[in-house]
């Protein structure tokens, strides 16, 4: 167990937004879940209740820590996972500078952000694996694989015992899908820094 | 192990300048080698690649063409002409790793009989120290099954084939794209004459060594009658009654594949690889070339074709995608076009030779960028009774797999695309969707399917390197056609072969007004434009 004297800063900070309606909370849920039960680490769960849970900006705040959490609600987001523009623009201000984001490139269309950012097809990937729905589980795949803030067995387990009964192995298979991506993301990135972007030596 | 007085060398002899000379070694008694069968010829320039390789694959370990000075011959470009066959040929010779030596050109005035002596015997003693040729003596037809009854096995290929199920409606010829060029074939009609026992007549010989084996027919035919294995079996029963079909190109890329089928023989198939490329022979995937560098020897004397860089371009690709392949040096040729010619013999030959150096490498997957050689391997090889231990894989599989789950993106390529089918990935393999999944992904300025396009696409005017004539032309002129309709200023190919024949019609001086259009292969452009993220 970490004890109050550590007082490295252990405190992961996410805020997961989106259109209410593409599982935006469930991420949130199977995060804050995955950390919790799986790793065995502390967790709270801040949910946007009200109308935005029926269409427009919803979020949910995550807080993952080695050591109780006092204060569940988040401001300054080290993690932001934005999956619809209107919520990109009300929390990409809060977001730290050394914090990464992570958008569906198709749905947040930008060039640019305040801090390091990485894109997905997650909606057009989940459409072409059968259900738009399972945007969110890619979403987290592709998180996992980035920011490494919660293990891989931990997050399956918890996403077999949160989507519905029957899709289990779809919505695993999505999220290695989101997670494979992710791991590709990050090694195009090495290439691109070592000056090998394309197939053809330069 | 030969003895140096078993080696033979064939020297084609010019009957102007040099022949004087050998008739004066004669003449005078002098020792000409016994190893040495003179052949008197009226030009040097006249002797092709195609014969100096025949001569190989009959048996012959050197070859020597023996002409005038340049700038004496009595045609004017017959030394030119010699010098560089000479020079293809022994860059073919390099590859197929017998070494360029084999292959000599020499000029002799009349009056230097000395020297034509001496040269006669440096090249045998070179020859003796080189040991001898790696290829065996291909005997044109396989003895022993000319003892079948031919009117039995043809009868047994009827049943096999299930002709009797033609109903003669005509489907296949409204499909086929030789009779819709005009040329007077039919494929219901080869069936019927077939049937009627008219096998050996000379129109229906020569529509049995003209079909294309596209396989549109077979795609059309109502009661499924599989015209392109029909068709490959009459070939094989044409050739054991010494019945031998138009080869073109002198029969070069036939004698190629046929010196193939000797054991002994070690390729060094891989000595243009660039370094940048990287490989590992510990590898457990495979890249299977295919026949790329011999075309681009080749084809190289009167078109600008580039195909051995497609391959290249598909070790670029697996490398992109921490692939690091194994390469086979002494890779062989698979085969297809010699069971596409009927020569079923040396094609079993090849097949037995590759199903064991494969089976024992211990990979588990080839990768190959070749239409022909994935359908050879993945489903002829089966057919033909050699299991294969790993699993045959088209590059574009690979590819599609791959871009599929990886963070890549295409940058803009400002043309306009469309797309020539091969008819083996398309219709014999049933994987039009294939290439265009991956074209889909691409980002042209615009992309057109052609009239013809998919399972429906029209051949690239041969297959099989055989009865190529004046409709296959027509037939490239009017494919040409079709890409001129969609406007495409970039025509994307996925088989070495439609490359070569449909540029062999664009650049055809006497048909200046054909259409002209770049072409690339898919392979190629995928490696130009792929990009990580």
């Amino acid at each position: 167990m970490p004890t109050l004297e550590n007082d490295h800063p252990t405190q992961t900070e996410i805020i997961v937004t989106g259109f209410g309606g593409q599982g935006i909370i469930l991420a949130g849920k199977i995060l804050g879940m995955s950390a919790s039960l799986g790793d065995h680490k502390e967790s709270t769960l801040v949910q946007a209740y009200g109308p935005e849970s029926r269409g427009g900006a919803c979020n949910a705040q995550v807080i993952i820590a080695d050591r109780p959490i006092h204060y569940p609600y988040v401001q300054t987001p080290i993690i932001l996972i934005a999956m619809s523009q209107a919520g990109y623009d009300k929390f990409s201000g809060q977001v730290r500078k050394d914090g990464t984001l992570l958008i569906d490139q198709d749905l947040v269309p930008i060039s640019e952000a305040p801090c390091p950012f990485y894109g997905i097809p997650a909606t057009r990937m989940a459409e072409k694996l059968g259900n738009k729905m399972m945007a969110n589980i890619i979403m987290l795949g592709f998180t996992t694989a980035i920011t490494q803030v919660v293990s891989i067995p931990a997050a399956k387990k918890t996403i077999s015992q949160s989507v519905p009964k029957g899709t289990e192995e779809r919505n695993i298979q999505a999220f290695s899908k989101g997670y494979d991506y992710g791991l590709s993301t990050l090694k195009g990135q090495e290439r691109r820094a070592a000056g090998q972007p394309g197939a053809i030596a330069q | 192990m030969k003895h140096s007085s078993q080696t033979k060398i064939i020297l084609f002899l010019c009957n102007w300048g040099a022949h004087a000379a050998y008739q004066t070694l004669q003449d005078e008694l002098r020792a000409i080698p016994d190893q040495v069968h003179m052949i008197r010829i009226p030009c040097t320039g006249r002797i092709d690649r195609a014969l100096l390789l025949k001569a190989f694959a009959m048996g012959a370990d050197g070859v020597a063409l023996v002409g005038c000075d340049p700038g004496t011959c009595r045609y004017g470009a017959g030394t030119t002409a010699a010098q560089r066959n000479t020079t293809d040929t022994g860059k073919i010779l390099e590859l197929l790793g017998l070494g360029k030596e084999r292959v000599r050109f020499a000029t002799v005035l009349p009056e230097e009989s000395e020297q034509l002596l001496a040269f006669l015997h440096s090249f045998l003693d070179d020859l003796v120290r080189l040991g001898p040729s790696t290829i065996q003596q291909q005997p044109a037809v396989a003895e022993l099954e000319l003892a079948v009854d031919s009117d039995q096995r043809l009868q047994q290929i009827i049943a096999a084939h299930d002709i009797h199920a033609c109903q003669d409606c005509g489907k296949c010829s409204s499909a086929c794209p030789l009779a819709l060029i005009g040329k007077p074939f039919s494929a219901r009609g080869i069936a019927t004459a077939v049937i009627n026992g008219e096998l050996h007549q000379e129109s229906v010989r020569e529509n049995v060594w003209s079909c294309l084996t596209c396989g549109l027919c077979y795609e059309r035919c109502p009661s499924a009658v599989n015209f392109p294995a029909f068709i490959q079996e009459l070939r094989h029963l044409y050739r054991q009654k010494q019945s031998q079909g138009d080869e073109s190109h002198g029969g070069f890329l036939h004698s190629l594949m046929r010196s193939m089928a000797s054991a002994e023989l070690k390729p060094k198939r891989w000595q243009n690889l660039p370094e940048k490329l990287r490989i590992d022979q510990e590898s457990t995937t495979l890249f299977y070339g295919g026949c790329a560098p011999y075309y681009d020897i080749f084809f190289g004397k009167h078109l600008d074709v580039q195909t051995e860089k497609i391959l290249f371009d598909a070790i670029g690709l697996l490398n992109f995608f921490d692939v690091f392949p194994r390469l086979l040096d002494d890779e062989r040729c698979c085969g297809h076009d010699l069971l596409c010619a009927g020569d079923k013999d040396h094609f079993q030959k090849i097949a037995a030779l590759n199903g064991e150096r494969l089976n024992n490498l211990g990979i588990t997957t080839m990768i190959t960028s070749c239409p022909e050689c994935y359908q050879t391997f993945k489903s002829t090889y089966p057919a033909q009774g050699i299991e294969l231990n790993f699993e045959v894989v088209h590059l574009y599989d690979f590819l599609e797999q791959e871009i599929d789950r990886s963070a890549v993106r295409f940058t803009p390529l400002d043309r306009r695309l469309t797309f020539q089918d091969s008819c083996r990935l398309a219709r014999l393999e049933n994987r039009a969707e294939l290439p265009r999944q991956l074209l889909n992904r691409l980002q042209p300025a615009s992309y057109e399917e052609m009239q013809d396009s998919g399972r429906a696409a029209i051949c690239c005017g041969n297959s099989g390197w055989i009865g190529c004539d004046t409709y296959s032309k027509a037939m490239q002129v009017k494919r040409l056609e079709q890409v001129r309709a969609t406007k495409a200023d970039l025509l994307i190919t996925a088989c070495p072969k439609c490359q070569i024949h449909l540029k062999c019609a664009m650049e055809d001086p006497f048909r200046l007004d054909t259409p002209s259009v770049e072409m690339l292969d898919l392979t190629s452009v995928i490696a130009q434009t792929i990009s990580w993220k």
